[in-house]
């Protein structure tokens, strides 16, 4: 800061001296916000000023309670609500059994392979669901809902889940990551379409009945998750990008 | 010494002498700046007390310098918005300072300190009452709302004088 108010100048300032210009006034009015020196010379130039020492008698700090602490993780709910919270946990938890039931080898196809792919998808309904949520109608008035908002806690969800996945299943990630972001984002637009809770819903049962069952039943892994089906999964994940990009004012609104 | 953004970190953990400095240091400050905008000291006296309880109170919820604010603009912020609600409760008997229409000093250049470049002589030759609510909505970051409250004017109005300060200031400059 080179340029500084001249005592002259902070003088008629204070004295409310009709003379001084206009953007005088303006130009040392923002400068004082920004500069401890010249705020300094202005209280020397006011001095002694009764008023002052009567408003800080007023003030009566013994009778007020503490100042409400900082609070430290407040970036975090930026990225996360705590409703989500309790379905991770159990999302993670699942994940976890379903690792322990492979190192037992209780089925000879792997159970975690087969549940990886429909892990976030509670975790992005509990993103932006009307019923899990309390706050969601809250949320939804505020004009920071939208694609954006549902877009970062979907990434929160991923970011908590892909490592415990990478850790849990043995294969490659080829196998499982694109599913994984498929479903994601089907589920997304699906609930664009029908309400995020029952497209989360929908796409469990479906996998659950279409390809976990019968893959346990006949004891092979299914074809879907092999590496020669990724170009389905690429289409798959590049139409619901599409969808959920078109439909993206549905995520400005309260959830069905 | 340390910053005014230090003191409130510190005021926000409940520390009273670094409230007492912080009052010190910025105390006459705001009370020149709110007495530019009230006559009437008593309720400069009362925003100034409502304002630093804020302070005291709040102090935790200041973003900080992660956010890019200094610690003086927000306590400028609270005391403006304080300034409007005294306005408001007490409607006619606070009268904001008199528009003195300001002498035609634009060729002055006694004052040759100060900017004299050409947003300077536009703002300098501006209409006195487009100027204030130039002021009262730029400088003090007040809504088309507050202003109309502190300056004691209809909200209409508030709305006509800052598009015609506009178009006049780009008009000016261009």
């Amino acid at each position: 800061m080179t340029w500084h108010a001249s005592p002259s100048l902070l003088r008629g300032y204070r004295t409310k001296d009709p003379t001084l210009r206009a953007d005088a006034v303006w130009a040392v009015e923002v400068h004082l916000e920004t500069c401890a020196d010249c705020r300094a010379g202005l209280a020397a130039e006011v001095g002694p000023d009764p008023l002052l020492d009567q408003v800080w008698a007023a003030l009566d700090l013994d009778h007020e309670p503490a100042p409400a602490p900082r609070r430290r993780w407040r970036w975090l709910a930026t990225w996360a609500t705590p409703a989500m919270v309790p379905w991770l946990a159990t999302t993670a938890l699942v994940t976890v059994i379903a690792f322990l039931a492979d190192l037992v080898g209780s089925t000879s196809v792997s159970l975690a392979l087969l549940l990886a792919p429909i892990t976030p998808v509670a975790g992005v309904a509990a993103a932006w669901a009307r019923g899990i949520d309390p706050a969601h109608e809250i949320v939804a008035a505020t004009p920071r809902a939208g694609l954006y908002l549902i877009l970062r806690r979907t990434l929160a969800v991923l970011v908590v889940l892909i490592p415990l996945l990478a850790l849990t299943t043995w294969t490659s990630p080829v196998r499982w990551l694109l599913p994984c972001l498929v479903f994601t984002v089907a589920t997304l637009a699906l609930g664009g379409f029908v309400g995020v809770r029952r497209a989360a819903a929908g796409l469990l049962a479906a996998w659950s009945v279409f390809v976990v069952a019968p893959s346990l039943l006949i004891a092979s892994p299914p074809a879907v998750l092999e590496p020669s089906a990724l170009v389905g999964w690429a289409a798959a994940l590049l139409l619901c990008a599409t969808v959920v990009r078109l439909r993206a004012d549905v995520y400005m609104r309260l959830d069905r | 010494m340390s910053t005014e953004e230090e003191l409130l970190r510190l005021v926000a953990k409940g520390d009273r002498a670094a409230f007492e400095q912080l009052y010190r240091r910025t105390a006459p400050w705001l009370t020149v700046r709110l007495r530019r905008r009230c006559a009437d000291d008593q309720l400069v006296a009362e925003v100034l007390q409502e304002t630093y309880l804020a302070v005291w109170r709040a102090a935790g919820g200041f973003a900080g310098a992660a956010a890019d604010g200094s610690a003086v603009g927000w306590l400028w912020t609270i005391a403006a918005r304080r300034l409007v609600d005294a306005f408001r409760r007490r409607a006619r008997e606070a009268t904001p300072l008199a528009t003195a229409p300001i002498a035609p000093a634009a060729e002055d250049d006694a004052l040759s300190e100060v900017v004299g470049d050409e947003v300077g002589v536009a703002l300098s030759r501006l209409a006195p009452e487009l100027r204030q609510v130039l002021h009262a909505m730029v400088v003090d970051g007040l809504t088309v709302r507050e202003t109309a409250t502190l300056l004691g004017v209809p909200e209409g109005t508030v709305k006509t004088r800052a598009r015609r300060a506009r178009i006049a200031m780009r008009e000016a400059l261009s």
